[in-house]
């Protein structure tokens, strides 16, 4: 008995460690970018759009933004007892078994590597991240699984960093695997929403410029962030204001590679517009799993449980 | 013995394709790093609930009484790509898990590893969290 269970302990070894293998070998690497083409164009959907569909990826080393000495790593990654057990500056990735690439910043505009942002609402995140115990209102709507935004829901993260674009006539989706959002883009030309419609994630419209899906998105909420993960780290809980304006460019430049910016400009909350870019990495064989991430969020309630128990305790301390 | 094998395929699984992965929510907010505690107890139920799993366990106290525990994990889709599945670990399955307090003092913990009867060791943590280094994970930078 002993001997079959070892037996079938080696082919279960075997047969995983083939499995890796042939994962870490499909991962996009440098090298695929280097066999691009100048020809190089991509192929037509039936309803003559560049065809852009496939599972995406953008797991990444590169920070954000360029680091500072004067930022607080501890606060924007949610320490809020500031005693040094925050995930600290290092960008959090997904770097075993993939070959990851480390670039200087995320932020690629301003040239410096730092978004300009002003400086009540540097104030506004550091309360609301060091209040985090005290109320609900002071997490980010990732925390409380309503979004992570647009485009913050394309900042890669350590996990579920996995995006399946699909088009249809007129339309381009976006199924993000993180909390399970899904993003439709109408690109037959229609005009924006009126200005009384207010959304979370904004009213997205596409177009094509060439190979390139330009997406024009107004009609914010003033109630979402930019940014909500840790590894957006100074614009993490940054708000954002009803006049957030954002344009995306998805440009397939090869078969395995779509370059991906998007211009942000929100003149109440940042003192000019500001760019980030990054790769999306083809993975066919990357799985998105549903991330039903309502269905028992029990980390709101312990948070605000904590915050409780804490001010208990410095009203018990208080009088004695 | 074939659950053996299964969970024994599970942790290589683990070991050779670990991917660390990240909470959405800081581990700081709601855990105290300087409380660590060891449960040794029954697997009652385990949640596959999202954004984070929780492994129920009843512990028995000092008096003999049983005192149910609650142990988060990582986030589903990130224990399945570490070779967990909603079965691996069936109620009635005697286990050790070592984690972190609750700050509010309940009986809850956030989980960094779970030992079963035959030793073997299951990562159950979500790296990048902000708890502390303490070896368990296999992302941890050295």
């Amino acid at each position: 008995m002993r001997i079959r269970g070892l037996l079938s302990l080696v082919i279960a070894t075997i047969m995983i460690s083939a499995y890796v293998l042939v994962v870490r070998q499909n991962q996009p690497t440098a090298a695929s970018a280097a066999g691009r083409s100048a020809d190089w164009a991509p192929s037509r959907t039936p309803d003559g759009q560049p065809d852009i569909q496939g599972i995406w990826t953008n797991y990444t080393n590169t920070p954000f933004e360029v680091f500072d000495e004067k930022d607080n790593p501890a606060l924007y990654s949610g320490d809020p007892d500031g005693t040094g057990r925050g995930t600290g500056p290092g960008f959090l990735n997904d770097s075993l078994g993939r070959n990851l690439t480390k670039g200087r910043s995320l932020v690629v505009d301003p040239p410096s590597g730092r978004v300009p942002i002003m400086p009540w609402a540097e104030e506004k995140r550091n309360y609301r991240l060091a209040h985090i115990q005290d109320d609900w209102v002071n997490f980010t709507p990732w925390e409380r699984c309503i979004t992570r935004g647009v485009p913050g829901g394309i900042f890669p993260t350590g996990y579920g960093s996995g995006y399946q674009i699909l088009q249809g006539p007129g339309y381009v989706a976006i199924v993000y695997e993180m909390i399970h959002e899904a993003r439709i883009i109408p690109v037959d030309g229609r005009t924006h929403v009126g200005s009384g419609i207010r959304l979370w994630n904004g009213d997205s419209r596409g177009r094509w410029e060439g190979n390139t899906l330009v997406v024009d998105i107004t009609n914010y909420n003033a109630k979402g962030n930019l940014a909500t993960n840790a590894a957006s780290q100074r614009v993490r809980s940054v708000p954002q204001s009803e006049d957030l304006h954002v344009v995306e460019r998805f440009t397939r430049v090869d078969e395995h590679t779509i370059n991906y910016d998007a211009v942000i400009e929100d003149p109440k909350v940042f003192t000019a517009p500001w760019k980030v870019a990054m790769n999306l990495n083809l993975e066919q064989e990357y799985k998105l799993f549903e991330y039903a991430c309502h269905e028992g969020n029990h980390a709101v309630p312990n948070t605000l449980s904590a915050g409780r128990t804490k001010d208990r305790a410095a009203a018990r301390a208080g009088s004695q | 013995m074939q659950t053996r094998v299964v969970l024994a395929a599970v942790v290589i699984l683990i070991l050779a394709a670990a991917i660390p992965v990240v909470a959405h929510h800081a581990f700081a907010s709601e855990f105290d790093g300087s409380k660590p505690v060891t449960l040794k107890g029954t697997v009652t139920k385990m949640e596959w609930i999202n954004p984070h799993a929780w492994l129920h366990m009843e512990v028995k106290g000092p008096d003999g009484k049983a005192i149910q525990w609650m142990i988060e994990g990582g986030a589903p889709n990130a224990l399945l790509r570490r070779g967990w599945n909603k079965n691996s670990i069936a109620p009635g399955t005697q286990i050790t898990v070592q984690g972190f307090r609750a700050k509010d003092g309940s009986n809850r913990a956030n989980g960094r590893e779970a030992t079963l009867a035959n030793g073997q060791k299951l990562f159950l943590g979500s790296p990048g969290t902000g708890a502390p280094a303490d070896g368990r994970d296999p992302s941890e930078k050295k």
